[in-house]
This record gives C-alpha cells, structure tokens and sequence, in this order.
C-alpha cells in the first residue's frame, strides 16, 4: 500500500500526517515548539528547534504507525505559516531566531510606509497589506535596526526554506509564501523593485520563488536512512496554511468563503481575480498563478476566549482548560443572541481586519445592573464572531458569498458554528477539524500523482454538508447590535491611541 | 510572648544552627526614622506579620502586609520600609544563609533533610516565584515552635527545628506555586518549565522535578505535557539538548565532550548516540556539513536569548 505524508510546520506545533491515495488520514501526530517573546513585540521561534521537533514527531510517526503496516511513502508535501523570516550567513547558520507572524518590532516602519504613496504602490502590486506581520517590514526594520546581523545575512529565508534546505538542498520559496512577504509582484511573479529598493536588499538576498508542486530534490541520505525512507519520495515543497486550509475546506469558486478560527481568525476566498480595495484592508495570496486567495485576517480569536476562561473560568481541577471552556459555552448558552445587549469589542491584541489599529484595545459595552456573568461569557464570544462578520461583511463589497465553510478548533464548536450562521445569515458546513490544512496538502500532493487534473477537480471532492442553517430571528437581532460594534470599532480611534500609549509608559 | 533577637555568632542559642543568620520577633511599638531602609538582602529572609500593618517596598513595588502574610526575599532581592522606617506591629524575622543560590538545589544546603530533587524543585519554584508577598495561615505556628525548641533545648531539638524550617520552605513553595495564578495557565507555566530547563540544560532533570514546578503529581504532569506538546516530558527535554547542540555544533570552536555536557548528556558517547538516531548523522558528520567560518561570532549579538 502506498501512503503520502503531509507536513504543516504551524504557528505552536508541527502537525504531521499520512493519508493512503483515497485520501482517508491512517495516522497523525504533533509536536510542539515554544515561541520566545524577549521583548513585548517580539515573537520568534528556534529554527534548530522546529527542525528537530519535526524531525523527531515524523520519525516517531513513520516508525510507529507507518512502517509498521508496509505502507510505501511516495511524497512528503510541507505546508508552514505565512510571514517568517530568517536570516542565514553564507554557511547557512542562522543569525539569531527566525521572526514569526505575530511580530510587532516594526511597527513605526509599517506605519511610515502604509501612508505613503510608495506603500500604496506596494500593496497594489504585492498584496500584502503594509503591516509588522509582513517579512518586508521585518527585513527594514532589520535594516535599520540590526545593521550588523543584516550586513552579515546571506540570505532572509523563511522558516520553510530553512527546513527544506536542511532536508534536502538549496533554498527555495514557494508562490504562496513568497506572495506573503509583501515582497513579490502577485501578477508577474517575480521579487518586486520597489519593494526591494525600500526594505535596501537585492533579488539575490532572497530564496528562489518556485511552483507549490516544485519539487527541490531528493532527501538527503542521512535522513533516508534515519526515516527509513527509500531515495524515490518526493519532495513536494507545497504551500501555505491559509491556502491549504482554503483548498482543503473545499471552498473553491464563486459564492462560497471559509471562516478559520484558531488563536486568530480569517475569512478567505478564492478567485481567479485580484481583490482590489482602495483602503487596504485585504490581502491577495497566490496559491498557483492563477488562483488568489483574498480575504482578511484578525488577530483576535479563540484566544480571547481562552484568556478569558483562564482568568474568570471556574476550574476544578488544575490546568483543565477544556472542562471550564465546556461550561463556560453552557453558561452562554443560557443568556439570549445579543447578551441582552452587552457589547464586546475583543481586540486585546490589537487589530488587523478590517480596522488595521494595533493599538485598539478591547473593550465591554453597555453593562447594565442586570447583566450577569453568564453575559459578559456570551458577549465575548459574539464580541469575536461579530468581528470576523466586519471582515466578511466588507468582503461581500468585491466577492459574492452564498454559504460558508468553518473550521479552526473555535470557529468549528457547534454553538460558536451556529452562531457564525446566524450573524452572517448563511448555511454553515464544518470542515472536517483539524486537518483542512492536511487535507489541502494532501489534495496537493494527490494533483501531483495525476490522480486529480486540476485544483478544480481535487477541491470538488471535498464534500461537506451543510451543518447549520441561519435562525432569522437571531440574525435581525445580531444586525442591530453589530451596527453598534461596528461604529464603536472606529469611534474610540483616539481613546484606543491614548490607552495604548499610557498602557506603555504611564508617565508619558 | 516575649520579643527575643538571635543573632549568628553573637548568640550560643544559635551555635548549632550555622545556617541561621538572624531570627527574632520583634514588638515594634513606636516609630524610629530610618529604622528600616532599603537595602539588598544578603540572605534569604523571612518575614512573617503577627499583629499591625507594614508598608513595604519590595523589588522596588510598594507592598501592603497584614497578619498571616509572610515577605519572602532571596538574596540580591532589596527590601525596606517604604518610608524608610518599620512601622508599628509584630513580626517574625528568619534569615537563613545560601551557599549557592543561582542553583536552585543550593538554596536548602546540607541541614536540610528534603531529598537532592525535591530541594532543587522547591528552590526553582523560589527563584521563579514574582510574588514576594504570600499569605501563609501556618507560617506564624512553624515560628513560633521553632521558638520554642530552640529556647528549651529538648532532646532532638537540633533535627526538629531543622525540620520545622523545611517544613516552612515547602509551605512557601506550595502557595508560591497556588498564588501565581499558575494553576490555570498551562501555557504560560509550561513556558516558566522551557525557561528553566534552557538555563540549567546540563542539570540531570527528572519527571518529578519537572512536575513539582506545576505544583502536579507525574501522572497527571506527563500526560498534560504529552497533550500540549505531543511529547512526553522527557523527549520533549531532549528536543531542547538537541537544538542546543545543533546550535554549538555550528560553532565550530566548541569540542564535543564539552558541548555533550553542555547539553544535558552523560557523554559525548551518549551525545553522539542519541544524536545519530535521530538526525542520521553523526556530530562530526554534522559539523563537516554546516561547517561555519564564523567561528568567532557570539550568538549573544543576534538576540538569540531564548531564557530572557
């Protein structure tokens, strides 16, 4: 028998997977790895670290659950989060920790570029949205900050280029990624001048854009030999977990869109068209040259919650996160849609769509003498899905959208799916939870084998039934209230720039 | 109850106890300017509120103690009045001497009689524990006995009051770790464990270790690890020692028995072992591969300080 593994190389974990050719999953695992925060804005992770985790969990998995059963692995496809960068010296050591999304260092250079004429022009032809997550503020602030790491940089990779050089060789970036660096033209495919002019590097300081079905060559025989593996798997270096989730989601052509929830959120959808938006707000991604992913993301998902559990939960026994968040959705779900119209505005972790305000702040609205506990519970959470709705109702501007796929361990929570049903007054399917993101590589990787023609055909086969369907009443009543949200979300501009500056230096 | 002072080498009541460097209760009943300054504690002290209010600054944040709470300050750490003088009250003061406190197992020396791993484990919950101020019902009774036995010099007082002292560290150390809000935030705590371990990498860790710095049982610990991290506490501590070596591998100045202990292995035969099966390359086939020119760079310079 024969079996394809799939490699997601995520935000807190890997997650590694093998599907026999129907597609069906016959093993899984996951290791995780720790991000660093050495300064409030910095987020950074390991790149040896993340290597090895990998490394470890895949052989585990292949020793464990694959060789075992004489499954043949005829291609590994690898999947990673969008927005890293690693610097490497010319031996290929890395200078210092690769910088991940969730980095804010630069946020005096994302905010001088946005408003400027260039930084339009950039977002036009790169389309990623001017912001800190984007490796060509990174790469800037570097720069300009770290002059004698940048001196010394051979190349900025990211982390998935790292791994797949390490495992092979070569330093290679796939159109998805490279179309997330804010850094490469989306429409001819190649590094962007304008963009390398500004962030002062050149083409040669970054790795080579390649095809998602690209393949950098064979594993190196020491990894052959250490996995078990024969010199013939291919090596698919794939694409990126937005993409991936998207197209294995099933949500592929008009009218339909995909809400993910993890830690953080996004609303996406596909077309062969750029999503132009005067204001920004939007990013447009490659999956191949002619599919673009647009859509939005926020930084303020299922982690609001779990803040939110974590300090007013009750728990019973310690660090039983799972049992509080059970009875916490009991308790909201015991307070009418609209928590008896107590708003919350969930941005503690700043904002990205469709507001781009890293200093809101989040905010309760409206508490009233009758309010209880068990409100404030239900508000936050209809806090966190109203703002996923100002990103797929702006979304609605460009794109027409019929019905929605969800998933993301928060988003996929039938109360939280209703919910999302509800707000945006659309049938619901759940994707098949965790591994969209599996199942796209997968999908990737089955295209590769010839058994699927095309995208098209391969995203069809992903079938899911809608789950949940709109409650009018619900979604009259959450059009009232979100009205209010929304206008708050801008209103409170200036008090968010006051709070934010005293919350970092209360003398100033 | 009577104020009473001991002091290390003035006082004979002490003679058997070199560890203690200061004990005393003090009936504070007027206000002396300058009585109580700040300044950096050379000891681990211990201070424990029987009667009044005591303002307080502590690491530089100003504290408010009534009775039943206790100050616990390590050395280094500063402490003093927060108008510079002791204010109007009764306290318990117990200052013990560390031989070495960077090391967590160094903070309970020889008098104590808890075991090596559970005096390194109560010693990193005490380095890591950000909240000076605990309260602590049974603190005030552990002193006063300790008091008692010291005063009247029964038979096997010497062991018991030794044991009354391990008996407040353990106490300080379980509230530490139900104080810090620890008990809900398994994330957070985990990243407290990452830290720990990354600083003290050559350090033999055990399960038991690992699982007292949660406050968990090692049942309950491994499997909330192998949930979180895939990993069971143990692999999970080899992951770190290997992307460590990896890292002073690249370095080429770095001999292997040195970067093998470095790391936490018995030996470089251990080392290179454990190294093998999981990469497929051997340290010396590695370094050849990545070997790095720059062998004079510090990684300190890239920020590469992931225990900060």
């Amino acid at each position: 028998m024969e079996c394809v593994i799939t490699i997601e190389l995520g935000t807190n974990a890997v997650r590694v997977v093998a599907f026999d050719l129907n597609g069906n999953a016959i093993a899984s695992a996951k290791g995780s790895y720790p991000t660093f925060h050495i300064e409030p804005d910095y987020s950074e992770q390991d790149p040896e670290q993340m290597f090895i985790t990998m490394l470890y969990v895949l052989k585990n998995l292949l020793s464990e659950k694959v060789h075992p059963k004489n499954y043949k692995v005829i291609s590994m496809c690898f999947c990673a989060s969008m927005h890293s960068v690693l610097a490497i010296d010319k031996n290929g050591v890395p200078l210092g920790n690769a910088i991940t999304w969730a980095d804010n260092r630069g946020k005096k250079e994302a905010s001088e570029l946005k408003s400027s004429e260039l930084g339009k022009k950039i977002y036009d032809t790169t389309g990623t949205p001017i912001h800190p997550m984007s490796p060509l503020i990174k790469i800037t602030w570097l720069g300009r900050h770290d002059p004698e790491r940048f001196k010394k940089t051979y190349k900025f990779v990211a982390i998935k280029s790292y791994i797949i050089q390490q495992l092979t060789r070569g330093y290679i970036l796939d159109y998805s990624l490279a179309s997330a660096t804010g850094l490469l033209n989306i429409y001819n495919l190649s590094w962007e001048p304008d963009a390398l002019h500004y962030a002062g590097i050149t083409a040669d300081k970054l790795p080579d854009v390649v095809p998602v079905f690209y393949s950098p060559g064979k594993l190196r025989k020491e990894y052959q030999r250490s996995l078990g593996l024969t010199d013939d798997v291919k090596i698919i270096i794939g694409s990126s977990d937005g993409c991936l989730a998207t197209l294995g989601g099933g949500v592929w052509g008009e009218g339909k869109a995909i809400v993910t929830i993890e830690d953080s959120g996004a609303v996406r959808t596909v077309g062969k068209e750029v999503l132009k938006d005067s204001k920004q707000r939007f990013f447009n991604y490659l999956l191949t040259d002619k599919f673009y992913l647009s859509g939005g993301p926020t930084n303020n998902g299922g982690v609001i919650f779990e803040w939110f559990a974590t300090h007013f939960g009750d728990f019973k026994t310690p660090f039983d996160l799972d049992y509080t968040l059970t009875n916490l959705i009991q308790e909201a779900n015991a307070v009418p849609a609209g928590s008896d119209g107590l708003i919350f505005l969930p941005y503690l972790l700043g904002e990205r769509a469709p507001i781009w305000n890293a200093n809101a702040r989040g905010t309760f609205f409206g508490i009233n003498i009758k309010h209880e506990k068990q409100h404030f519970v239900r508000a936050v959470i209809e806090g966190i899905l109203y703002e996923i709705y100002s990103i797929g109702k702006i979304l609605q501007e460009h794109r027409v959208i019929n019905s929605l796929t969800v998933n993301g361990s928060f988003a996929s929570m039938p109360f939280c799916a209703q919910m999302i049903a509800d707000i945006f007054d659309k049938p619901v399917s759940v994707g098949k939870n965790p591994d969209s993101i599996a199942q796209g590589s997968f999908l990737l990787s089955a295209i590769d084998m010839g058994v699927y023609k095309n995208l098209d055909e391969a995203a069809a086969t992903v079938l899911l039934p809608t789950t949940y369907k709109p409650q009018k009443q619900n979604h009259t009543l959450y059009q009232k209230y979100f009205a209010v949200f929304e206008r708050l979300s801008t209103k409170l501009y200036d008090e968010f720039e006051e709070i934010a500056k005293l919350q970092h230096d209360p003398m100033s | 109850m009577n104020q009473f002072t001991l002091l290390k080498e003035s006082s004979r009541d002490l003679d058997l106890f070199p560890h203690i460097k200061e004990f005393a209760l003090t009936k504070n009943s007027t206000i002396q300017l300058d009585s109580f300054v700040i300044g950096v504690s050379d000891s681990i002290q211990i201070y424990c509120v029987i009667d009044g209010k005591f303002e307080w600054i502590l690491n530089q944040c100003p504290h408010t103690l009534y009775p039943g709470d206790i100050a616990f300050v390590l050395p280094g750490q500063e402490i003093g009045g927060a108008k510079g003088f002791l204010d109007i009250g009764t306290l318990y003061r117990l200052f013990i001497q560390v031989e070495n406190v960077k090391q967590g197992a160094g903070m309970l020396g020889s008098w104590s009689s808890i075991s090596e791993s559970e005096r390194l484990a109560i010693g990193n919950i005490l380095l890591l524990n950000k909240t000076p101020v605990l309260k602590i019902k049974e603190a005030a009774n552990i002193l006063c006995k300790i008091r008692s036995e010291i005063m009247s010099q029964e038979i096997g007082y010497l062991t018991r009051v030794n044991h009354l002292i391990d008996s407040l560290f353990i106490s300080v150390a379980r509230q530490s770790t139900l104080q810090a809000d620890s008990r809900r935030d398994f994330p957070r705590t985990f990243m407290k464990l990452e830290r720990t371990l990354r600083l003290n990498l050559a350090h033999q860790w055990s399960v038991e270790e690992m699982a007292a710095l949660f406050g968990l049982g090692t049942t309950s610990f491994t499997e909330k690890v192998k949930s979180f991290t895939g990993f069971s506490p143990m692999n999970y501590l080899i992951n770190i020692r290997i992307s460590e070596a990896i890292k002073l591998l690249k370095r080429a100045d770095a001999n292997f028995t040195n970067i093998a202990l470095e790391t936490g292995f018995y030996s470089s035969q251990h080392f290179s072992t454990t190294f093998k099966k999981l990469t497929g390359y051997t340290p010396g086939q590695f370094r050849k591969r990545n070997a790095s020119q720059n062998t004079l760079d510090n990684p300190q310079s890239y920020g590469m300080r992931n225990h900060d």
